[in-house]
């Protein structure tokens, strides 16, 4: 959910090009001498006022960092911040990081973090525990969903506040449902009707439905099932009945051909493979909006809620909260920054910029008003599973992904078995 | 043995008297068309990576993807040159990439012709130990230090500059061996007579010895320009910001984080096509050099 | 950084030899001409493992100075995680090292014959276009690993080039980049063996199973695997080409009269002489093929399936993304001491080789030739 390809023109820019070499020189004998270590000290430390690149920032502009899912979000955050600025008087720098947890760890291993950023959920726990975190949530006045609070929740302490979230949901393309002869009742809402639409919308050149080989989308038949990855408890509950009957659904739409991975129809992600035509449905989230707009704008299509598993309806939720560094120079100015960007007006414009969902409840029913064809996306949120604030659960997906890329040919008590036991390692 | 040391070649004449002398005309005809039919198959196989890359990143998203193996575009286009130029970081990354490589070979030609010198000509006390030394460190592996140079360049509060993208890139003993390579094998005469005329140490390194090594000088630009216009993982590690970005980098993240770009594959072997020029320029300027200084570096 | 001194200034006087004012002067200069590279190599070299050294027994989690009190000793127990913890680190350590063992497997003896086979072609004298061939199988080594990754991954997508071409062939390409199958497991798969015998399904050794440890290389690895041949071809091809040139036409020219046929010319006598630089490039594509990072960093991060991991990428991603600086550090230790045994390991075997009675008179000469230093 990043780019790299397009973001607006770097504001800074490097202005000493010809001194870099002599900058050098200097540094190394400095280095020699044993001075100016960049590993901060706690709190108030040298921070990266005095280093390099990040030279001009003592003066009090913010560093904001994000992970992008296009030009869209791209242009809504910068937008964001000028009108901050303006009112504010300090100034906040927008970079889009290509690998958002990369660039973050390595910025809190070298004690120049920026100020406010994006996390994830499933890093969140991490930074959380090692300190580098700002616990600063309690001094934000706004009514976020209580499953968000919870979401950025670590030992009982609410860590930053959440930026907004994004549902799944069916997104079917109507002109392959009508070449199939199928109509608005058959909208599936079962895990049979599913396979059956999916195998009537097979044709040679398009697949069915199209999924990312990922927890993060083959979450929800395990959320249909009953299933999930912890209990109520947040102990490790992978390796359970419900969660092999939904694994073995999945792998039966894979064998059967009517499903496939966005890989095996030549796409990089699930809304590639629906836009290009190479599958009639895919499970997205609100995303897959923006992307369809902007990439295959011909295509017409509606979104659907996820069909009824047998324990019911199910679905998994992504959120990111605003991060503010421990480490920052400048945590007031970035609390205040944090506090404009969850306001309601401006979780409106994020909406409208980039099709994301409010995280406060106080303007839900705007946003159902102004976008009823996404009605499917916050009705999942009634029902929806977020990611466990673990720390570490991050690799554990990862590897729980890993094993479902060979899904189709593995044995899904097998993989079950194997993920219980690295989750029980991070949440026993 | 070493990159200046151009292995004559064997006389052509003798091979051709023997052969001749050995078999009947035809048979060689044959065997040496076999010869050149595989060749030309090998190179084929060499070439087309490079000649699809060019002819792709003139090609649409669609036609990219439809015709992967056609050499020229159906409709020839420059939108991905136009989006990395005028709508991305990229020119950017290449004015970073550009900055740090001079810097590099620049210093590296220094440092490495100064103690290569030492080692060669200046008897100093603890120089069989400094040589033992470097032969030790050469055996490092790169990719080993990795962490262990995040946290040196951290340490030091050069993280996420430039100098800490350029000066431990200078370190490099290989460097050190093909230029003390060098000296050791041209005569002292010359230096010896400046010296007696007066000079010091360093203007008779200086004045008359580097403009002597002009050959082995070569070769460390060309393998330093090469090597840190290649580098990659040294950048990932010693810088965050976006401003510091190089080619290598940024291309790197362009081809494997752009998840929701689509697979763009014009746009990323437009880039890989540009950064590929300028090494590509100084091959073929340098290729006689490049061929005997790569098997002299790698045997080093 | 220095400047010119006249000669004899500041000569320190425990010198034994008197009155050779120059010489101490140039031992003076001496270590001011090595000074810069010794600093430069000692910070970037010689101290950065002292520095990893103490993480890879620490706890550090990237935040705060890990030589400064933000970390605690914890003993080999980062290296205990790894080899014998029997958690996801030590799977995903076992997997990375059975990912570059088969890549090692299958980049050292094919790069070595190819680069062999394309010098031998090359080096022919009667050979028009010599330049341009050798130009050809260079080129690639010259180019950055990055963008020959980006180039590859185009060529290897399901409906890309080279499955354009072994359609053509009436082959059907697997979906090369994205297929996380083991080419073992395929082999065996096709003759009826899916699931593995009860026997295999043990795992002894690092946590990971027989079955798992024969699945071979996945096809993605496979393309790092033509990869890697690919561009360091070009490089070994030179190595050869130059030892090549070494050899002693005569010897050759005497084995003509003998009236051998070329293949017994080149298998009883040029690649026996060649043997000093057979070694030189194994070992050189030893220590390489163990450091795979750049192309896994560009092209996979180690999908699918884990299985273009690499334990030089998992030490990477270990450390800067999941922030176990420790164990990142002790898996870079373990991968360094591969590299050190591995090469140990060669060193001995082909001395051992040597050791067997020189059955060819021309041996001996041949090793002149390209021994390294």
């Amino acid at each position: 959910m990043s780019t790299t390809t397009s973001r607006p023109r770097s504001t800074r820019r490097v202005r000493r090009p010809l001194a870099a070499v002599t900058a050098s020189f200097a540094a190394l004998a400095l280095a020699a001498c044993g001075g100016g270590s960049g590993f901060d000290e706690g709190g108030g430390g040298s921070g990266d006022g005095e280093e390099g690149a990040g030279g001009e920032t003592g003066g009090g502009t913010l560093e904001v960092l994000i992970g992008s899912s296009g030009d869209a979000e791209t242009q809504s955050v910068t937008e964001a911040l000028e009108a901050w600025s303006a009112e504010s008087g300090t100034e906040a720098n927008l970079s889009v990081a290509a690998d958002l947890p990369q660039q973050l760890s390595q910025g809190f291993a070298a004690g120049s973090p920026p100020d406010v950023f994006y996390v994830g959920v499933d890093h969140f726990a991490g930074y959380a525990a090692n300190g580098s975190l700002e616990p600063y949530a309690d001094q934000i006045e706004a009514d976020f969903f209580p499953a968000l609070v919870e979401s950025f929740t670590y030992e009982d302490t609410f860590y930053c506040a959440p930026k907004d979230f994004s549902t799944l949901a069916l997104v079917v393309n109507n002109t392959a449902w009508q070449e199939a002869g199928l109509t608005e009742d058959d909208y599936p809402t079962t895990w049979e009707e599913l396979s059956t639409v999916a195998e009537q919308l097979t044709t040679d050149g398009q697949v069915g439905l199209s999924f990312g080989p990922e927890w993060q989308r083959i979450g929800t038949f395990m959320a249909q099932a009953g299933g999930g990855l912890v209990d109520e408890n947040g102990s490790a509950n992978v390796d359970t009945p419900e969660n092999v009957e939904a694994l073995t659904y999945v792998q039966e739409m894979l064998a059967a051909g009517t499903a496939a991975y966005p890989s095996e129809v030549g796409a990089g992600w699930g809304g590639e493979a629906f836009g290009s035509g190479a599958a009639a449905m895919t499970i997205e989230g609100n995303w897959v909006i923006g992307a369809l707009t902007n990439d295959f704008p011909d295509v017409d299509y509606t979104v659907v809620p996820l069909p009824e598993g047998p324990a019911g309806q199910g679905t998994l939720q992504f959120t990111n909260c605003w991060g503010v560094a421990a480490d920052s120079q400048n945590k007031e100015a970035a609390i205040e920054l944090v506090r404009f960007l969850v306001s309601d007006e401006q979780q409106m414009a994020f909406a409208e910029g980039f099709g994301v969902m409010p995280s406060v409840e106080s303007v839900r029913d705007r946003w159902t008003e102004q976008f009823p064809e996404q009605a499917a996306f916050i009705e999942g949120a009634e029902y929806a599973q977020g990611v466990p604030p673990v720390e570490g659960i991050s690799d554990v997906i990862g590897d729980f992904n890993a094993q479902l890329e060979g899904l189709a040919s593995g044995d899904p008590q097998q993989i079950l078995t194997s993920v219980q036991g690295s989750l029980e390692a991070v949440a026993p | 043995m070493t990159a200046v040391a151009e292995a004559p070649a064997r006389a052509g004449d003798a091979g051709g008297r023997a052969a001749g002398r050995r078999s009947p005309t035809t048979r060689r005809l044959v065997t040496t068309s076999f010869v050149y039919a595989l060749l030309a198959a090998l190179a084929v196989v060499y070439i087309f990576p490079f000649l699809i890359s060019i002819s792709t990143s003139f090609k649409s998203n669609a036609d990219a993807a439809a015709n992967p193996l056609s050499l020229v575009p159906a409709t020839f286009t420059t939108e991905a040159y136009e989006r990395l130029f005028l709508n991305s970081d990229f020119p950017l990354w290449f004015q970073n990439s550009v900055i740090v490589t001079l810097a590099v070979t620049v210093g590296r030609v220094l440092f490495d012709s100064l103690a290569g010198y030492a080692l060669a000509r200046l008897p100093f006390r603890g120089r069989g130990v400094v040589f033992a030394g470097l032969v030790a460190v050469m055996a490092v592996p790169s990719v080993v230090l990795l962490i262990p140079k995040f946290l040196v360049i951290n340490t030091l509060g050069i993280y996420d500059s430039y100098s800490g993208l350029i000066i431990p890139l200078l370190a490099d003993a290989a460097g050190i061996f093909i230029m003390k390579n060098f000296f050791e094998s041209v005569p002292a005469s010359v230096e010896e007579a400046a010296r007696i005329d007066g000079a010091g140490t360093f203007r008779v390194f200086w004045s008359v010895v580097l403009p002597m090594a002009r050959p082995a000088l070569v070769t460390i630009v060309i393998l330093s320009f090469q090597g840190s216009w290649n580098e990659l993982s040294h950048f990932i590690v010693a810088s965050q910001s976006q401003e510091l970005f190089n080619l290598t980098k940024g291309v790197a993240q362009l081809s494997s984080g752009a998840l929701s770009q689509g697979t763009q594959y014009p746009l990323k072997l437009g880039a890989a096509v540009i950064m590929t020029i300028p090494v590509a320029v100084l091959f073929f300027v340098f290729q006689r050099r490049i061929m005997n200084a790569s098997a002299g570096a790698v045997k080093g | 950084m220095t400047t010119a001194r006249p000669a004899g200034t500041a000569a320190p006087h425990r010198r034994r030899r008197p009155g050779r004012g120059i010489q101490s002067g140039q031992a003076a200069a001496g270590w001011l001409f090595i000074t810069p590279m010794l600093v430069l190599l000692g910070l970037f070299l010689v101290l950065p493992i002292a520095m990893a050294a103490w993480v890879s027994v620490s706890d550090w989690t990237g935040r705060g100075n890990p030589f400064g009190g933000a970390a605690s000793y914890v003993g080999g127990q980062n290296y205990a995680e790894l080899l014998t913890g029997g958690g996801l680190p030590q799977r995903d350590f076992a997997t990375s090292l059975r990912n570059n063992a088969y890549y090692v497997l299958l980049v050292v003896p094919i790069q070595t014959a190819l680069s062999l086979t394309l010098a031998i072609l090359v080096n022919r004298r009667i050979m028009r276009g010599r330049g341009f061939f050798r130009t050809a199988f260079y080129f690639p080594s010259v180019t950055s690993s990055v963008a020959i990754t980006v180039v590859f991954l185009f060529l290897f997508t399901a409906s890309g080039a080279v499955n354009r071409v072994l359609s053509y062939l009436s082959v059907g390409g697997p979906n090369w980049i994205n297929d996380p199958r083991g080419v073992l497991h395929i082999v065996l798969g096709a003759v009826g063996v899916d699931q593995p015998p009860a026997v295999l399904q043990s795992a002894p050794f690092l946590g990971l199973s027989w079955w798992q440890w024969l699945a071979g290389p996945s096809v993605a690895m496979c393309v790092f695997i033509i990869m890697g041949i690919f561009t360091t071809s070009g490089t070994f091809m030179l190595l050869f080409l130059a030892a090549l040139q070494n050899l002693s036409g005569e010897v050759e020219e005497a084995a003509m009269v003998d009236g051998t046929t070329a293949w017994q010319r080149l298998r009883y006598v040029t690649i026996p002489m060649l043997r000093p630089t057979i070694f030189t490039v194994v070992t050189l594509g030893l220590i390489g093929t163990w450091q795979v990072f750049d192309q896994i960093y560009t092209g996979t991060r180690g999908s699918p399936g884990k299985t273009t991991l690499t334990p030089a990428y998992l030490s990477y991603e270990t450390s800067f993304n999941s922030q176990q600086w420790g164990r990142g550090a002790a898996i870079a230790f373990i991968l360094f001491a591969i590299i050190v045994v591995m090469t140990i390991v060669q060193r001995v075997v082909l001395a051992e080789r040597d050791v067997v009675p020189a059955r060819k008179r021309f041996y001996r000469t041949g090793q002149k030739g390209g021994e390294p230093s």
